[in-house]
This record gives structure tokens, sequence and C-alpha cells, in this order.
């Protein structure tokens, strides 16, 4: 029902009032009926009206499925992903410190006794030894020389584990390009965003996994059905192949 | 026996380059991704491919795939070192004809028992 323009709302309101004076019931409940139809039906276009803007409004806000995803996923995973990063380099941290907390006393060893022996070599050389004091000298070489293929031996494993636990940089460094990129498209979708509030707009992008995308070092991995967890995993897998 | 190593992060070559030499290969080269490994692939002399998955440029998968392709390059042995642990991925590699698959982080002892495993199944052909 349309509203009544003023010339209307004037007329039925006079109706009204001639109605009352002349005290007919019925044509006053009929006037008043009217006026009251005509009032409710505005109201109600401008409760429609609200209603299709509000609707619009929130349309226009999930214009950009990949936004809504990056709020509810990417975020959380890239909290993460960062958290990732953080325990990866104490871990490795902590392993490389730990290899030459092991390694530092070795070669510390290896010097002294290298030094007491040179000592009681010179003595010997400047023929300032006895023949007692140089069959100890020659129990000591011999014990020595074991000792250093020995120490040797553990100070290259340690190395190697140092050099190892270097790999941290390349799996920290293909999470944090992540968490880039990840950032710039925050960036991108709050501009597209800005754009929408003026104008509306409706993509229907939605976005398909593919599964041999190159996705770095998995975050909560145990929480993930189709991911491997260690090389034992991928020896299976592999196996059960036939490889 | 000459190896070629092709990651993107230089920190990653340099560990896999000082472990191989432990294995006691000594003559190591290396590429930063498959883009830059198919020239040094091309001009011959590689007996031995240790590639990462993930690289901008060429993927390891593709680099993969590229090799096999090529009927000058495709009986060489392919490792791959990678981060990508998802099912399909290994699966996709096996059937691109991937030799051996390392995720990282990694063992020295994984590596050398890898090589020794490839190297044994090409003696044994």
């Amino acid at each position: 029902m349309e509203a009544l323009n003023k010339t209307e709302q004037l007329e039925a309101a006079r109706a009204l009032i001639n109605a009352i004076e002349q005290d007919d019931e019925d044509r006053i409940k009929t006037e008043l009926m009217a006026l009251t139809n005509a009032r409710e039906s505005a109201l109600f276009q401008q409760i429609g009206k609200l209603t299709r803007e509000l609707h619009e409004a929130l349309n226009n806000f999930k214009v950009d499925a990949r936004l809504v995803d990056l709020t509810h996923n990417a975020m959380p995973d890239t909290r993460d992903r960062l958290n990732y990063v953080i325990q990866i380099t104490e871990e490795a941290a902590h392993k490389t410190l730990g290899y030459i907390d092991k390694t530092l006393p070795l070669a510390n060893e290896l010097k002294q006794s290298a030094a007491m022996l040179n000592e009681s070599w010179q003595r010997f050389r400047n023929r300032e030894m006895s023949a007692t004091e140089f069959r100890d000298l020659s129990r000591e070489i011999e014990a020595y020389l074991p000792v250093v293929t020995m120490h040797a031996g553990e100070i290259h494993n340690n190395l190697s584990e140092m050099t190892l636990a270097q790999g941290f940089q390349d799996l920290t460094g293909q999470v944090l390009r992540q968490v880039i990129g990840l950032v710039e498209e925050v960036e991108t979708n709050l501009v597209k965003l800005v754009k929408v509030a003026g104008q509306s707009q409706q993509t229907g992008e939605t976005n398909i996994v593919d599964p041999l995308k190159a996705e770095g070092p998995q975050i909560n991995a145990k929480n993930k059905p189709n991911v491997v967890n260690n090389q034992d995993d991928v020896d299976d897998l592999l196996s059960s192949l036939g490889f | 026996m000459k190896i070629l190593i092709v990651d993107d992060f230089s920190t990653m070559r340099r560990i896999i380059k000082n472990l191989l030499r432990d294995l006691g290969f000594n003559n190591t080269i290396e590429a930063d991704d498959g883009l830059t490994a198919l020239p040094i692939l091309n001009a011959g002399g590689v007996d031995f491919l240790v590639t990462d998955w993930n690289m901008p440029g060429m993927q390891g998968i593709d680099l993969l795939k590229t090799v096999r392709a090529d009927p000058k390059l495709a009986t060489l042995p392919v490792l791959m070192v990678t981060a990508e642990t998802k099912r399909e991925q290994i699966i996709e590699a096996a059937q691109a004809g991937v030799n051996g698959y390392i995720v990282k982080p990694f063992t020295a002892a994984t590596l050398k028992e890898k090589i020794e495993k490839i190297f044994e199944r090409i003696n044994a052909q």
C-alpha cells in the first residue's frame, strides 16, 4: 500500500473530524483505519529499505571469499607458522651450542696432553731424561695417540651435526616467505575492501587446492592425515608403492 | 662422480655439499633452481642430481620430469631432499621416477643410506 501524500493525509484527517462531529461511529473507524494503515505502510517501507541496505552491506563485506578464508584460516595458520620459526631456530641454537659444549673439552684435552708430551719430548731431545722417565713417556705417547684418533673422530662428528643443525635457515626461510606472501595478500584484500565500501561488486572465486603445490615445512603435521611425519613414513609409503 | 646440488637456499646447498664431502664425494656443483640447473645438466658431465622441491623459477618436481623426459638425461639418478611431506607429493615424485626421497630436516646417516641404496640399485641393473 502506498503512503498517503500531504493532501491525501489532510483529506483523511478532515474526513475523520467530520465523522467525529457527526458522531458517525462506522466512518470514524474507517477513517482512523485508513490513516493508521498509511502510516504503517510508510514504516514498513523504511524497514524494508534498511533491511535491504544491511543485506547489501553484509554481502559487500563478504565480497571476497578469500578475505573470510584469510581471517578464519590463514591468520591462525600464520601464528602457528611464526611459532614454528621460533621453535625451529631455538632447537637449532640449542643443538649447535650443545655440540660446542661437547667439543670444547675434547679440544682442550688434546691441547693439554699434547703440551705435556711436547715438554717431555723436548727434554728427551735435549738428553735431560732418564731411562725410567723415557719408558713412562713412551707409555704416555702410546696412550695418547688412540685418544687423538677417538677425539678427532668425535670432533668431526660434532661439527657435522652442527652443519646439519644449520638446516633451520632453509626451513624457517620457506615458512617466512609464506608469511610475507600472506601479509601482501591481506594488504591487497584490505585495499579491495576499501574500494568495495564505495561500490558493490561480486566475486565468486573459490580456492581449489592443488595437492602438489609446494608448501614448505608442514606445521602441525600430526593433525594432517595426508602428511607424513618423518623419513620412516616416507620410506614406508614408497615401499608400499613398490619402490 | 660429479654431483649437482639444486636448492634455493645457499645454506642448505652448503650443508649437503659438506655432508657429501664427508661421504667422499668431493666433486659437487650447485644451482639455485630448476631453470639454472638445466643448462648445467645439458652441458653434460653430471652423474648424480640432488634437488629440493620448493624453489622459485622451476620447482624440483618439474626439474625431475624434464630430466626424465630428456633421452640424454633420462637415466640420471635423482635424489630429492625436501620439506614437502604430503603423500600426494611423495607419490607424484615416485611416479615421476625419483630414485630417493629425503625429508628435511634429515640426518647425515639418512643421506648416506639413501645414496648407497641408489648406487646399489644402479649397480644391480
